[in-house]
């Protein structure tokens, strides 16, 4: 109900950006294609490879329950396209597409 | 040991939104000092064990702020950590963990690094209606027996459990226990490795850890040799063994939890069913932002209507107050300074308490019923694009009725320089004490004899302008800093959206008092210093000659009217005279007084509410020379854009003050925005006469 749009966009907004951003590092990327969590679409779930990168976000999304092997659903997203917002660890947390993008899934 | 003389400290810990604030209330029978943490803004408050409460010993409370963890990824954990460690200031003897038992798999993470920390630990499960409700383990037995430390069953809400929570802390001091370091898995080479180089395995060493990968180890006190240790371990292995160390901690609760007797159907987010089915509705793609706009609106009309008559009560009172006083002293210079200076004074920062206490009731009861955090849910696309953090929307907001609960509210934003940014922003929006100023003006200046319906739509439209001109200044503002002075990136956005709860009435009240006798207290000492030292300003040097008195003529003398005929010349190019200069150094006080400054400039008393004669006289006034009007549209409109910048209140400057702890902020404010004010202001009326709008 009134959701297609929005999972239209984040479909097919992004594959590109992610394209583009795997382009310095092919070996990686052609054995595991780079899915994040700012690629579900809502209602869809997840396990967490890795969180990426490093800084005070990289800790603070790990002890939020972010840890590799960590089922995440995508519940919905905000009214304007983003944040959006999970299920984890039995609550609800909601991040920015481009903090999402820095916790890999399987 | 001397109990009596030595009461035990115990530091309230506890994730947010779990019910810790209703818990200290209970616990201290609403008693509390507040005060702020050495060197930050951070609220700081203390209560001792009600009386019936009490049982063998002396306990003190101390309220540490709500954080998920201890590990220093913002300056409320690494406060948590400094106090519970011992650093500054001597360790609690004991802890007190608040956890919510609706959602143990992400709260029991604090409760491991509190263990890891070794001090005695006493647990407090709290919300246990709830989750009897859902169906949810909480039998405090076991997890008195996962955890090895006393667990005590709690509904803050009512009380329950509260008289055994008393006890428990009571003998928290003997709870001493030894630290309790989650093992890590046997795949965790990296994190055994890496913990190995930071000195061994400890909570240090794993604060240590996380610090390093945060990169805020220098930051937040790590010594020189930790330091180079630090240094000495591979980025790319740190990283992997923080991932590993996080993991061995939710590995540990995962087996707590089965032995709870949590079950599979537990998977999902209980807690969150019926939020969920709330918020179908409230974040949804349209109602939701319908919703928001609406609740906004009730916020802000309410503040509106409901603070008016109080502040009228108010004005008035002290008006009263300050006449029976006059008569009593009879004329003189020192009923002068009592009536117009302290008295004033006292007014001016007693009338914004109205607009203060009510905003400040509407956020508690947002903030308590969950609702705050889907706002900031709600609004954050917006607020990013200029770099903020979703928090920072409804302090913004706020200006339109009042910059100072506006910037009190700021309290929530966790950056510092986000705060500050918000803070130099909220004075831009055009605050409930600029609406007399425009209605002056407007009613003054754009009245025509032919009256009709398109002079009421030129009239709206201009106030609309004024609006509008202020809303896209402040965000210009906003982005402008966020860019230059301020520069800092675009705040992380990593918000919990709690479960709806129905707020409890009684805890926001003691919040609101709180901020409001804070705000008297603080800002309120300067704010009557300064109003004293403006009534000097427009009162001396006192007419010699003994001849006149009159109020024009004393003002016109006065420093204040000297300062302003001195800037005539600068005052001209805005399309302004002294007379108008006089107004605006009036104002300073609070913007409103412009109205009752003019008035005495021209001599009369002006009825703030309705200053007709006034308006007729500044539409009437004739320059004596050339017989042409004094004031035209145009600076009419001028003195509408210098009033939409200038920061010409007092009582927001010390607001500021208070609130960075240091006079550069609030002089920047005045300075930037004077000068805006006067540049802005000189493009309209010279603008305008090039374009031959005389
Ligand atoms: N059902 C239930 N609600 C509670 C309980 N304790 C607190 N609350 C509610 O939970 C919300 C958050 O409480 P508060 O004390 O502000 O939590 P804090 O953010 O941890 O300080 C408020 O609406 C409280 O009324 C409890 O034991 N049971």
């Amino acid at each position: 109900m009134g959701r297609g749009p929005a999972n239209g966009r984040s479909v097919t907004l992004l594959p590109s950006r992610r394209v583009l951003d795997r382009l310095p590092a092919p070996t990686d990327a052609l054995l595991m294609p780079e899915r994040t969590l700012a690629a579900l679409s809502v209602g869809e779930a997840a396990t967490v490879r890795e969180v990426g990168g490093d800084g005070t976000l990289a800790v603070r999304l790990l002890e939020m329950g972010f840890v590799p092997g960590t089922s995440v659903k995508l519940v919905k997203l905000a009214p304007l396209g983003d944040p959006m917002q999970f299920e984890v660890r039995g609550y609800h947390l909601s991040l920015r597409r481009a903090e999402a993008a820095r916790i890999r899934v399987l | 040991m001397s109990r009596e003389v030595k009461p035990i400290r115990v530091a309230l810990a506890g994730n947010p939104n779990v019910g810790k604030t209703s818990l200290f209330n209970e616990l201290t029978g609403s008693r509390h000092r507040v005060g702020n943490y050495a060197g930050v803004t951070v609220e700081r408050r203390e209560g001792d064990l009600a009386d019936g409460l009490a049982a063998s010993a002396k306990v003190t409370l101390l309220d540490l702020p709500g954080t998920y963890s201890l590990s220093p990824t913002s300056e409320d954990e690494a406060l948590a950590y400094r106090v519970l460690t011992g650093e500054g200031e001597p360790a609690p003897d004991a802890v007190l963990l608040v956890v919510d038992a609706t959602n143990l798999a992400r709260n029991l993470y604090l409760a491991l690094q509190l263990l890891e920390l070794g001090r005695p630990l006493v647990v407090a499960l709290n919300m246990v209606d709830d989750a009897r409700a859902l169906g949810l383990p909480s039998d405090a037995a076991s997890l008195a027996d996962a955890l090895g430390v006393s667990v005590v069953a709690t509904v803050a809400r009512t009380g329950e459990g509260v008289s055994q929570l008393a006890a428990a802390l009571a003998q928290a001091e003997s709870a001493e226990h030894e630290p309790r370091l989650a093992a890590p898995g046997p795949d965790h080479v990296a994190l055994c490795e890496t913990l190995a180089c930071l000195g061994g395995d400890s909570a240090r060493a794993r604060w240590l850890l996380t610090a390093g990968v945060a990169g805020t180890a220098a930051q937040f006190g790590a010594t020189a040799t930790e330091l180079e240790r630090l240094a000495a371990v591979d980025d790319a292995k740190a990283r992997r063994a923080c991932q590993e160390l996080v993991a061995t901690r939710y590995a540990e609760i995962e087996q707590m939890l089965v032995r709870l007797g949590s079950r599979r159907s537990d998977a999902g987010a209980p807690a969150m069913t019926r939020s969920q089915q709330i918020d179908r509705v409230l974040t949804h793609r349209a109602l939701g932002l319908v919703i928001f706009a609406a609740v906004m609106s009730v916020v802000f009309v309410s503040i509106f209507t409901w603070a008016q008559p109080l502040m009228d009560a108010i004005e008035a009172g002290f008006g009263a107050l300050s006449s029976s006083i006059g008569d009593a002293l009879g004329p003189g210079m020192l009923t002068d300074l009592v009536t117009q200076g302290v008295i004033a004074g006292a007014g001016n920062v007693v009338v914004f308490v109205p607009q203060i206490a009510l905003l400040f009731l509407f956020l508690g009861l947002l903030e308590d019923s969950g609702y705050m955090a889907r706002a900031a849910f709600l609004m954050d696309r917006i607020m990013a694009r200029l770099g903020l953090h979703g928090r920072a929307f409804i302090p913004l907001l706020s200006g339109y009725a009042c910059a100072i609960p506006a910037i009190l509210g700021t309290r929530t934003i966790s950056s510092f320089k986000d705060r500050l940014v918000t803070i130099l922003m909220i004075p831009y929006m055009s605050c409930s004490a600029r609406l007399p100023i425009y209605s002056l003006v407007i009613g003054a200046l754009f009245v025509t004899a032919d009256e009709g319906a398109s002079g009421d739509l030129e009239r709206g439209g201009i106030l609309l302008g004024m609006y509008a001109l202020s809303t896209a200044s402040a965000l210009f503002v906003g982005w402008l800093y966020k860019r230059t002075i301020l520069t800092s990136p675009t705040p992380p956005l990593v918000l919990e959206l709690p479960p709806y709860r129905l707020p409890r009435v009684r805890n926001t009240l003691l919040i609101v008092y709180d901020r409001t006798a804070d705000f008297v207290r603080n800002a309120g000492t300067v704010i009557v210093m300064l109003t004293i030292v403006l009534w000097g300003l427009l009162s001396f040097p006192r007419d010699q000659t003994g001849a006149g008195g009159e109020g024009p003529t004393r003002i016109a003398e006065s420093w204040g009217g000297r300062a302003a005929r001195t800037l005539e010349p600068a005052l001209e190019p805005i399309g302004q005279d002294w007379r108008m200069g006089v107004g605006i150094i009036g104002s300073f006080a609070a913007r409103e007084v412009l109205v009752g400054t003019l008035g005495l400039v021209y001599g009369m008393e002006a009825d703030d509410d309705d200053p007709v004669e006034l308006r007729r006289a500044i539409r009437e006034d004739r320059d004596s020379a050339t017989g042409k009007p004094r004031y035209t549209r145009l600076s009419g409109l001028a003195l509408m854009v210098f009033f939409v910048y200038a920061c010409q209140c007092m009582s927001t400057l010390s607001v500021v003050r208070r609130e960075t702890r240091s006079w550069r902020w609030p002089a920047f404010m005045f300075v930037s925005m004077t000068a805006l004010a006067y540049l802005a202001a000189l493009v309209v009326y010279q603008g305008g006469r090039l374009l031959g709008y005389a």
